[in-house]
Parts: structure tokens; C-alpha cells; sequence
């Protein structure tokens, strides 16, 4: 009988839901881990990296290019770094899709598009496959982590349906719940930047499978003031900064060769 | 009276050894009134580019916020920056959009080429109102003032100036043709482009 | 004919545009407002072509207020300024353009700093410390290069701007009878009497 009712994603079923937008939330919480957190200063963002391996060639991560290159992580604009939990393919799509919607607010109002507006740009998209029939709706999750005059920092996420909501620390994708409630016991409304880094891989730690971080499975970024010109600054950190970082909070791999020198 | 004198304003670019630089004054005006003395006429395209548009005030508005949109676009599918050849190349393309009903805007690049073998090498262009492009090796000027610009530089220019004397060099040229040009004034603004650095300088002229 | 006057000051901008409604060589109506306001904190005096100036002043006004319905704050003065030059720019090469120039005053409750842009019907656009449309401009940017000071108080810029008003109705042929005035500053747009 349920067939009748998820065959199609613009029809409801009798008890009132959409079957595909809950297939595809279904779909998110099977993807990695991204997590973020806002703080008085910055905002930090967080992604599990769920392909790897010695063969990936990582070589198309050039100099350069508009940032994130990587799987998860990726500059929006130059005030919005965006976290994708799902189907990698429609995250693409969905990426592309606010670059050029910040774009065109750009050359619109000549000013960097309003973190909020952007998230509403993308929803306003994913709505329209909850409503407009034959065609799939976007399997992917967002977490947007920008800055903007109106209300500074800011952190917003959306889901297939098209809904959005602000957060002061969340997280999607696998394990979103046990990242949820650990962000929830040791979040702190005054939090800095630096707290928020530790926190974030601190929680990051514990909700992925491996026993060691390491930038083959961890992108990381952070989105801060510029102290000279009071722009946002967006970082995205390349792999051996990810591991630099990890080595500087004590979450790193331990250095084999020098505990086998030691022992 | 043509439309291309009718806000006034002039630029000039030239080469020099391993470093480009391009200037213009900073004037903008109706016809023989002056509104403001800041008004920027060259905008930064990459670290490495910029881009002179004398001509039509609200040309040089609406083509900058063009060029800096199609430029954002190319670095986000391209996942690069945008090289001085290809940025001349969106330019002609551009202006040639609007062959029946052009922007009155004579543009001017100047920037630093990456080479094959990883060096830099320096480049600058200029193209007409409907994008024809001129590739120079010496000088480009256009502008209000740009007879007078050809008569000074070409006297002063020469092959192979370092940053320092080729920021003089284009100084001079631009306060001194300016001065000849009732159109163009109010000070100026240079920049002296190496391959890992600009150097940016605004003059005072006769500021009236 | 119509004169208009915009100087900056310490926190603030002051707004003036003359009353006068003109037909052929009729004036029809005395106590006309051209000083549009657009948001709290954003004013905009607009003069040009009879018809097109208030068609286009009620275009932007409602586009203004549905970003801010949309939003729920309004456009900074310096976006609304790109907006509205673009408006012109895009008008300008269509079938039959607007035939409007602009002064726009706004208060960017942001930065807390006060911001003025002259435009002109082409979608010329620059942002200035003190600017004027029309023959009053002859007279007035001179009188503004010796007298303005960007840090004067209210009292101050509305001195300077009496200069300005008395200086038309000395040497004009054509001078205004009236002003309306209006300040921008933090507490948002108001008149005042003059």
C-alpha cells in the first residue's frame, strides 16, 4: 500500500508526509559527519571525508581556484563557507548553484549577499522539488557558516524539503544525533574561536569511526574577521594545515617511527 | 562635443622590465563641471590584473560590475585565476555584445602573464568601443587626454625600465598630458604590477 | 528649472530640493515635495523630466520597501545606490529612458556613517561630500568647495546650506521661492523648517 504514496515525491500519504524528502533525509544521515559552530569571533565547520584512499588523485586540488576543492567543504562566496552532507553529485550542483546566486546579488546590490538570503536562494530551489512533480528532490543537507553587517556571524542549515534554521553550534550527516548532544552539553554562549576549534574536533573525534584524525579523512575551515580591514576572512585548510592543526590540539597520528625509536 | 568626452577622464598603461603599471587621473565631470576628484576609473581584476575604463562614466560602472561578474565565474568553473590574455579576450568579447549600441568605453589591461615555465611576463592590451583589441609591447593610452599621453609618453618611455622608474616614467607622462586636457585631472592613481606584488600610489596634480 | 542641494556633516546629511511644480512657463503648484523617503534611515531628492521623476521615485520607493518586507531589514544606503544606478543604467539604453538625476542621502545604521551619492539620469554614480543638480550646482559646488567641512554640526551644514539657497536667489535668473529640507542622521529621516 505504501508504494502508492513514495513513487512520486509531490504526493502526500495519507498520514501527511512526503516519502521522498524523507528518503532523502534518510540518505543524508548515511553521509559524513559535517559539523559547526558558531562563536563570539568566527565560526568554525567541520566534514568527515567519506571517500579516501592512497589511489584518490587529490592533484585537482590546485592553487588558485574559488577554495574547497576538496569533498565537503566549499567557499560559497568570499563571506559564506558551505558544509554538504548527501549526494555528493547534487551537492556539486547545489554548490554551483549559490555561487552564482551570490553572484548575481553582487552585481544586483553591489554588496556580498546576506548569509540568510543565500540559505533562502537554495531553499527556495529544494522547495520546488517538493512540489513540482517527476523529478527527484536534492539528497543533500547544508550547513552555511557566514558573516554578514546585518547580524555578523551566522550559521543556518537546510534540509531536502527546503526548510531552513539558525544554530549556534549543529551538525548533519552520520551520527548527527550523538554530535548534537555533545555539542549541547559543552557549548557555552560566549565561546571564542579558539574554544570553538577545540570543541569542534574534539566532537569530531568522537562521532568518527576511526581512532585517529588525520587530514585523509577530516577537511576543516573557519571564517573570522580580518583584524585590519574588518572583512570576513574565509579559511579553508589544506591538508597538511589539517594535520598541523590536529598535531597542535594533541588529536593527531602519534609519530610512529619515533615511538619505535623510543620504546 | 562626442559622448566619449562627456564625463572626461583619461588612463595609461605601459611595460617595463619584468613589471607593468597603469595610471589614470581622478576626475569626473559633466561636460566642463567637475563633480567629484576620486572617482576611480581602473579596478582590480586578480592580484595580478587590473583594468583602466576611460570613457562614459556609467559605462565604466556597469562594465566593471560586467567584468567583475564574468571574472567570478570563470574562477569558479575553471577553478583558477583568470590570465591577463584570456581577461582581454572576456573584454573584446563583451564590448562586442553590444556591436549596434556600444558602451562608450575604451578599455585598457595591464597585468602580469604566467608562463609555461613558471615565470611572469608583462602584458598589456587596449581594445576599442566594440572590443577590437591592440596587443602593445611599449604603451597603451586612451582617454580624453590621449593625444597629449602619446606625445609625452612616447618621449619619455623607454625599453626596459625597473618598477621604480617606470612608476616615475608613467607619472609624469599622465600629470603632464593631463594638464593639457581640461577634461581630465584632480590628481591621479598609479600601480606598479610585479609578478608577487602591486604598488599603489595616488599623485596630487594641479588640483584644479 | 529645478535646484537641488545635498551636503554631508558629522553623523548626518541635509537634503534640499526647491517646491515648485512647473508647467511650459506656468508654475502650477508651490509646495511640491521632491525628497522621496525611501526607508528609515534613506532619502532621495529627484529632479529631471516631469512625469518620469515621480514614476520613477514611486518604482524605486516600492522596491526598496518589498526588500525590506522580504528581509526584514532595509537595503544600506550604499546597495540601494547600486540598485537605483543600475535602474537608470538599464533604463538608459531601453526604448523611452528615464529622464531623472538623483541625490541620495542615507545613514548606514551599521557603520554608523552618513552617505551621499550623486546620480544623474545616464546612471552616472559617485558618492561625494556634498553635491547639487541643476543651475543651483553652478552656484552652490563653488560656494561648497570654500565653506563645506565634513565634521561641522547640524547647525553648521544648515548655515552653508543658507549660503547656498540665498547665493540662487541673488544670481539666478530662474531662483526658487521655496525649499523643502530634510535630514538623515541616526534617529532616521525628518524635516525641517527653513
Amino acid at each position: 500500500m505504501a508504494r502508492r504514496y513514495d513513487s512520486r515525491t509531490t504526493i502526500f500519504s495519507p498520514e501527511g508526509r512526503l516519502y521522498q524528502i524523507e528518503y532523502a533525509m534518510e540518505a543524508i544521515s548515511h553521509a559524513g559527519t559535517v559539523l559547526g559552530v558558531l562563536a563570539k569571533d568566527g565560526i568554525v565547520l567541520a566534514a568527515e571525508k567519506k571517500v579516501t584512499g592512497k589511489l584518490l588523485d587529490l592533484s585537482g586540488a590546485r592553487e588558485g581556484g574559488y577554495g574547497g576543492s576538496g569533498e565537503k567543504i566549499f567557499l560559497l562566496n568570499s563571506n559564506v563557507i558551505g558544509g554538504v552532507a548527501g549526494i555528493t553529485a547534487d551537492a556539486n550542483s547545489l554548490v554551483n548553484y549559490a555561487r552564482s546566486a551570490a553572484q548575481r546579488h553582487l552585481f544586483l546590490y553591489n554588496e556580498d549577499i546576506p548569509v540568510e538570503l543565500l540559505a533562502q536562494r537554495l531553499c527556495d530551489l529544494k522547495q520546488g522539488y517538493t512540489q513540482y512533480g517527476g523529478l527527484r528532490p536534492f539528497g543533500v543537507s547544508l550547513l552555511y557558516a557566514g558573516y554578514d553587517p546585518h547580524y555578523q556571524f551566522q550559521l543556518y542549515h537546510s534540509d531536502p524539503s527546503g526548510n531552513y534554521s539558525g544554530w549556534k553550534a549543529t551538525s548533519i550527516g552520520a551520527n548527527n544525533g550523538t554530535a548534537q548532544s555533545l555539542l549541547k552539553q559543552e557549548y557555552k554562549d560566549d565561546i571564542g574561536i579558539d574554544d570553538a576549534i577545540d570543541l569542534v574536533l574534539r566532537v569530531m573525534s568522537k562521532t568518527m569511526d576511526s581512532t585517529t584524525l588525520g587530514s585523509e579523512k577530516l577537511e576543516f575551515a573557519t571564517l573570522t574577521l580580518d583584524p585590519a580591514t574588518q572583512k570576513p576572512k574565509a579559511k579553508i585548510y589544506r591538508p597538511a594545515e589539517v594535520d598541523a592543526l590536529l598535531q597542535k590540539q594533541g588529536l593527531g597520528k602519534k609519530d610512529e617511527d619515533a615511538e619505535m625509536k623510543t620504546s | 562635443m562626442s559622448i566619449m568626452d562627456y564625463n572626461g577622464g583619461s588612463v595609461i598603461a605601459m611595460v617595463g622590465k619584468d613589471c607593468v603599471a597603469i595610471a589614470s587621473d581622478l576626475r569626473l565631470g559633466v561636460q566642463s563641471l567637475s563633480i567629484a576628484s576620486d572617482f576611480q576609473k581602473i579596478f582590480p581584476v586578480t592580484d595580478r590584473i587590473f583594468v583602466g575604463l576611460p570613457g562614459l562614466a556609467t559605462d565604466v560602472t556597469t562594465l566593471h560590475e560586467q567584468f567583475r561578474y564574468r571574472v567570478n565565474m570563470y574562477t569558479i568553473k575553471e577553478e583558477r585565476e583568470i590570465e591577463p590574455e584570456a581577461f582581454t579576450a572576456l573584454v573584446s568579447s563583451t564590448l562586442y555584445e553590444k556591436r549596434f549600441g556600444p558602451y562608450f568605453i575604451e578599455p585598457v589591461i595591464a597585468g602580469m602573464q604566467k608562463l609555461p615555465n613558471g615565470g611572469y611576463a608583462p602584458f598589456i592590451a587596449g581594445t576599442d568601443v566594440i572590443g577590437c583589441i591592440n596587443f602593445a609591447k611599449d604603451l597603451i593610452v586612451a582617454g580624453t587626454a590621449s593625444e597629449k599621453l602619446f606625445g609625452v609618453a612616447e618621449g619619455l618611455w623607454e625599453p626596459d625600465l625597473e618598477a621604480d622608474d617606470l612608476f616615475e616614467t608613467i607619472s609624469q607622462s599622465l600629470l603632464n598630458a593631463v594638464d593639457r586636457d581640461a577634461y581630465s585631472g584632480w590628481g591621479a592613481i598609479v600601480h606598479v604590477i610585479t609578478k608577487d606584488k602591486v604598488v599603489t600610489r595616488t599623485l596630487k596634480g594641479r588640483m584644479d | 528649472m529645478d535646484v537641488s542641494f545635498a551636503i554631508t556633516g558629522k553623523g548626518y546629511v541635509i537634503l534640499a530640493a526647491d517646491t515648485t511644480a512647473a508647467h511650459s512657463i506656468l508654475k502650477v503648484k508651490l509646495d511640491e515635495d521632491k525628497i522621496k523617503e525611501l526607508s528609515p534611515h534613506l532619502a532621495m531628492a529627484y529632479s529631471g523630466e516631469p512625469g518620469d521623476t515621480v514614476q520613477f521615485a514611486e518604482y524605486v520607493e516600492r522596491n526598496i520597501r518589498l526588500y525590506q518586507i522580504r528581509n526584514l531589514y532595509p537595503l544600506r544606503p550604499a546597495s540601494a545606490a547600486s540598485w537605483i544606478r543600475r535602474s537608470l543604467a538599464d533604463s538608459l539604453r531601453s526604448r523611452k529612458p528615464y529622464s531623472v538625476n538623483l541625490l541620495l542621502g542615507g545613514y548606514d545604521t551599521n557603520t554608523h556613517t552618513p552617505h551621499l551619492y550623486w546620480m544623474d539620469y545616464l546612471g552616472t554614480l559617485t558618492e561625494v561630500p556634498f553635491g547639487a543638480h541643476g543651475y543651483g550646482s553652478y552656484f552652490a559646488l563653488s560656494l561648497l568647495d570654500r565653506y563645506h567641512d565634513p565634521e561641522a554640526p547640524l547647525e553648521e551644514g544648515l548655515a552653508v546650506l543658507r549660503r547656498c539657497i540665498d547665493e540662487v536667489a541673488k544670481r539666478l535668473i530662474v531662483a526658487q521661492p521655496k525649499y523643502k529640507v530634510k535630514v538623515i542622521d541616526k534617529d532616521g529621516v525628518r524635516e525641517i523648517e527653513f
